[in-house]
């Protein structure tokens, strides 16, 4: 019954030739080191799933958002749960992606013909690194506050344009709402549009050339 | 397949290898796909189900001050807590009473579709804005489309004060 409707959709959708692209692929004889992209996207999907549910009862103004944060944590079922999984797989995103990158470099995975793939990878990093530092800000409280404070602050030492970049991140020459807002937005527009637009190309990239062989003495 | 699933222990000879991964696949994925599910479905539904109003003895005021015969407006306030505010609401009852000694307090919301209702003394009735709901003085239906009679708090009178029992 199902191998019939799955047949039925198949004459229709094409659905096995992209199921056997993605999960049938020749693979070469690799390691466990080879994983982490997978545990990166793993983390990328509970970062979403969470990161959603989360909106659900955030409010992004100083007078709500810690409120709103205590009450996810608190009062709603399975809230803690939720905000935990955002929390914790937010380090661990940075974690794994960085190990993801450097087993990339040590194993030579960026030459020829991988340079598109590299360059998409290094772009994801710098997203999970915008994620990490505007989602710190959100719970708005003292941490969040003036990590966000250094941060912006670290980012106006820039030479020439470190004032206006300052500027630029805060909404004005002082963390207030405007900065919350902004960084909130940024949070949950602007940076999941960009991972998945490069996560879409990174990964057509690894199915269509395939993941490069550990590499031999003679390499 | 049928086979493997009621006797489990000849899985090994009735399985193949490239069965027996797609199973685990499946199964794991499966246990990660529920512990998702299950906490995310109690999270967005939670606040829906959990949140039970406290039903408290509100005091309207003086039993003295309600005029005989004549349904009179009170209010009293009541504190109400929506996800993390923390609200005080005016809630309003029409008091009602013949002798000075038995009263009743019926509520001022429409049993149609929740408009206020208004006391009109010229007519003796209560009437509804919206949707020309006609009541009479102890809140029976009198015209119009309100299903049932306007809905009636429980009330008290305690040292010559009146309360109700709401939230």
């Amino acid at each position: 019954m199902t191998l019939r409707f799955g047949t039925w959709l198949d004459e229709r959708l094409g659905w096995r030739r992209v199921w056997e692209a993605i999960f049938l692929r020749k693979v070469p004889k690799v390691n466990w080191l080879y994983t982490l992209g997978s545990a990166a996207l793993f983390l990328a999907v509970n970062q979403i799933v969470t990161g959603i549910l989360l909106t659900v009862y955030y409010v992004p103004t100083p007078d709500h958002a810690w409120n709103s944060v205590q009450y996810i944590t608190t009062q709603v079922p399975a809230g803690w749960l939720i905000r935990g999984l955002h929390h914790w797989g937010a380090s661990a995103m940075v974690v794994v992606t960085v190990l993801h990158l450097l087993r990339v470099v040590f194993y030579g995975a960026y030459k020829y013909p991988r340079e598109v793939t590299w360059l998409t990878g290094v772009g994801l990093l710098l997203v999970v690194l915008g994620f990490g530092f505007t989602g710190y800000l959100l719970p708005w409280d003292q941490k969040a506050f003036w990590a966000t404070t250094v941060g912006t602050r670290i980012a106006g030492v820039t030479p020439v344009i470190g004032d206006a970049v300052l500027r630029i991140l805060r909404g004005g020459e002082e963390l207030s709402a405007v900065t919350l807002v902004r960084f909130f937005g940024a949070h949950v527009w602007m940076l999941p549009v960009a991972l998945v637009l490069l996560l879409l190309v990174h990964l057509y990239l690894v199915i269509r050339i395939g993941i490069s062989a550990h590499p031999r003495r003679e390499d | 397949m049928a086979d493997a699933e009621s006797n489990p222990d000849s899985l090994s000879s009735q399985v193949p290898r490239r069965g027996f991964m797609a199973l685990t696949v499946l199964a794991a994925g499966g246990l990660i796909a529920a512990i998702y599910t299950i906490p995310g479905v109690a999270y967005l539904l939670g606040p829906a189900l959990l949140s039970q109003k406290e039903e408290t003895w509100l005091p309207l005021g003086a039993a003295s001050k309600v005029p005989l015969g004549s349904p009179t407006l009170f209010k009293a306030t009541v504190k109400r807590t929506t996800g993390w505010i923390v609200n005080e609401e005016q809630i309003a009852a029409f008091v009602l009473t013949e002798d000075g000694r038995e009263f009743i307090a019926m509520s001022n919301i429409c049993t149609h579709l929740g408009c206020r209702v208004r006391w009109i003394a010229e007519r003796q009735q209560f009437l509804s804005p919206c949707h020309n709901g006609v009541f009479d003085k102890y809140g029976n239906v009198v015209s119009g489309p309100p299903p049932r009679p306007l809905d009636r708090y429980p009330v008290k009178e305690e040292n010559g004060q009146l309360f109700i029992l709401g939230g």
